[in-house]
């Protein structure tokens, strides 16, 4: 069975009846695994359509999530359940429940640092004392606002004031949370958090490949979200100092915020900072600084020294980049797509700017690089349309859908290119709300540029360094 | 990816039932088994077919049963007829599945497997019309629809299923504005089925649910049964499971029924 990943969340969705002979035709642990590996931070079952389980069915499950637990240190459990499903889930596992359960999605990717949509007003009860203290720091380290009741009645009569809340927790039950390396990105950075005792443990929890491939494909800001963090060891200490040392041939900067120096040395802060790492106490004092983004290299790409340039490698793939975008847009607009023009130089959108959004995803490994899609609007919502089912005026949603368009353009590249013996991994893929704010990541930098048509709706492909 | 002319040819490419099956369920119609079977003797494919069906373990026949009148005669009307519709569907499956991890022999059983467990639930209702026995015949025909649009497309696919939570009858849906559900409705106005089963497997689908409350009942029905069975290791195994939606609302109210009916614990 195959997940869908989304927001950091990699869900899977058996059908119908589940016990001890189907669970584990359901999933296997290669699939939970290869699911792991895609920089998820939870990897759940949702049980929305499964209208029967046991025990037996559950534990087939469960087993698995221990072993990916142990080793990819991510959170894993089970998602979309009524209060009957749950209490049942309750009962069969009682004082032994290591994994987590989110009563949906939606309540899941609020544990999560992936989820963008922060400062959430929510209202939740827990009985358990400890789970909710849990939930509420989880939470409240998240960027929402958790309001708690303290008292079953407190919470019934609060939650019928539904408008005051944004999202009302109920029926969850936090198990061991993960301890991986979130990312997201933002604007252009790129955004770690980390948490907890910082040891030698980082080095396996931190994905170094994932960090050096973002240098390649031109990222130069790196920002550690380390407002959860207890305390640093000088194995940790060791590992940043590192990082800073090899980012500094890309002229990249590491930037630390909400670190405390409570538990951990003062004196750790000056030998990091003597790497080149900075301090900041709020990440807005970042992201909300467009001098000091310029500064770091975050607001524009040309504020690199060494500009990579389109090579000769990448260009022999091109028909294979086009093809990919071809068919992912026949495929999702159900007509023919087709080559218009293309040249080699730096990115030229005609017409209107303030019409257009753009996506992009960035390839590494064998050869390295970013694919850019500019749609005018009306065009993008038609090719979301697949997926979203309906005509849709909602921007967001449609961004959202644009990420997952050219998340499937990236997997199609992935495996043409795989077929002509080329291993390359994609990035997390990115989308912009104006053109403008691509325009600063793409700068003055040089090419192949491409005009796509379908059905006579015109749109852009570039390809970059 | 899928267009409508891609679902015309599909259609356009399904012979009509042949005279002989189309005379032997007219007899079967009229009650009339023994001449039924007589008929259906003349098409050696439909004999082997009902012989290696009655001889299967899962019919308990302690003895082999090799002619066709007595089949006929063994099964009744109403299983007769089902029998002959199972034998028609069987006859547009894939010499060669790739979309599904089929073959003809787990085909047949998914087939029987339906087949058997709708007789249970139809006692159960003391529902005995013909037709209605007969719907069941044609739910596996939409595996097989889906097996002939969406063989080629396996990697799109996969690929729009891993960036959404969507079935192959939502995109068949999406893009063509007809689901596989309709194109089973087709093959079977097609081969001069009876309304009932149309009406039937429409409100199988679990997205439609059909106007006059009976149908939508066997609807309902059918429906669990289709996901009672696609559970079961064989057909998980198989990529059928998530083929199309679960509307798990849709069975609610008779769930707890059929969950003693099925003896599941």
């Amino acid at each position: 069975m195959r997940a869908v990943v989304k927001n950091g969340l990699g869900i899977f969705t058996p059908q119908g009846f589940l016990d001890g002979n189907s669970g584990n035709s359901f999933l296997s642990i290669e699939d939970v695994e290869s699911t792991a590996k895609l920089n998820v931070e939870m990897v759940l079952v949702s049980l929305k359509k499964v209208v029967f389980f046991n025990r037996n069915g559950l534990d087939s499950f469960v087993k698995m999530f221990t072993k990916v637990r142990q080793k990819q240190h991510i959170t894993v459990g089970f998602c979309d359940y009524d209060y009957k499903k749950f209490t049942a889930i309750l009962k069969f596992y009682k004082d032994d429940i290591n994994f987590s359960l989110f009563k949906s999605q939606e309540v899941a990717s609020l544990f999560t640092a992936t989820y963008k949509n922060q400062n959430k007003n929510i209202l939740m009860y827990n009985s358990d004392k400890s789970q909710s203290a849990a939930m509420a720091i989880e939470l409240h380290d998240n960027g929402h606002n958790p309001i708690i009741a303290q008292t079953q009645e407190e919470f019934n009569d609060k939650a019928k004031n539904k408008e005051s809340y944004d999202v009302i927790i109920k029926d969850t039950y936090l198990g061991q949370m993960g301890q991986s390396v979130a990312t997201r990105v933002t604007g252009n950075a790129i955004i770690y958090t980390v948490s907890s005792f910082l040891d030698a443990e980082i080095g396996n929890t931190f994905n170094i490949a994932y960090h050096n491939n973002s240098l390649n494909v031109g990222f130069r800001l790196f920002i550690f979200d380390a407002y959860k963090v207890v305390s640093m060891n000088i194995h940790a200490l060791n590992f940043f100092s590192k990082l800073a040392s090899s980012g500094a041939e890309y002229n990249a900067t590491i930037c630390f915020v909400g670190l405390s120096f409570d538990k951990t040395p003062v004196s750790f802060k000056e030998t990091l900072e003597d790497s080149g790492i900075m301090f900041f106490e709020q990440m807005n004092d970042i992201l909300h600084n467009k001098e000091l983004l310029k500064e770091l290299g975050a607001s524009s790409a040309s504020a690199v020294a060494n500009k990579r340039v389109i090579n000769k490698g990448i260009v022999t793939e091109l028909p294979n980049f086009i093809e990919a975008t071809v068919n992912t847009i026949e495929m999702m607009t159900n007509s023919q797509a087709s080559k218009n023009a293309v040249k080699v130089d730096q990115i030229a959108i005609s017409g209107k700017l303030e019409d257009k959004i753009a996506s992009s995803i960035g390839f590494y490994g064998d050869i390295d690089g970013m694919i850019i899609l500019v749609f005018p609007l009306d065009i993008a919502k038609k090719a979301s349309q697949l997926l979203i089912g309906e005509e849709t005026e909602d921007i967001e949603l449609v961004l959202d859908t644009l990420a997952e368009l050219v998340n499937i353009v990236g997997g199609k590249i992935k495996s043409l290119l795989f077929e002509a013996g080329i291993n390359v991994n994609i990035t997390l893929p990115r989308t912009y709300e104006n053109v403008n704010s691509l325009l600063d990541v793409v700068g003055d930098k040089k090419g192949v540029q491409v005009d796509l048509s379908f059905d006579n709706d015109k749109f852009l492909f570039f390809l970059t360094r | 990816m899928i267009t409508k002319d891609t679902i015309d040819s599909f259609i356009e490419k399904i012979p009509p039932s042949s005279k002989i099956l189309k005379v032997t369920l007219s007899l079967l119609n009229e009650g009339e088994l023994i001449k039924a079977a007589q008929i259906a003797k003349e098409d050696l494919a439909l004999s082997a077919y009902l012989k290696n069906l009655v001889n299967k373990p899962i019919y308990g026949f302690k003895n082999k049963v090799d002619d066709v009148s007595q089949i006929f005669g063994i099964l009744g009307v109403a299983k007769s007829q089902q029998a002959v519709y199972s034998y028609m569907i069987s006859l547009l499956s894939p010499k060669k599945w790739s979309l599904f991890t089929l073959n003809q022999h787990s085909f047949h059983h998914l087939q029987d497997t339906l087949s058997l467990n709708w007789q249970k639930i139809l006692h159960h209702l003391e529902i005995t019309d013909k037709e209605i026995q007969s719907a069941i015949t044609l739910l596996p025909a939409s595996i097989i629809v889906a097996e002939a649009l969406f063989n080629e497309k396996q990697e799109d696919v996969a690929l729009l299923r891993s960036a959404s939570d969507i079935d192959l009858n939502t995109i068949l849906l999406r893009l063509c504005g007809v689901d596989l559900f309709d194109i089973c409705a087709m093959i079977a106005r097609k081969w001069e089925m009876h309304t009932t089963i149309v009406t039937i497997i429409q409100a199988a689908s679990g997205a439609k649910p059909a106007d006059e409350e009976k149908m939508n009942l066997l609807g309902k029905w059918m429906h669990l049964l289709l996901f009672f069975t696609l559970s079961q290791t064989e057909f998980i195994e198989a990529g059928l499971n998530d083929f199309i939606d679960f509307h798990i609302e849709y069975v609610d109210d008779i769930y707890e029924e059929f969950a003693q009916l099925m003896e599941i614990q």
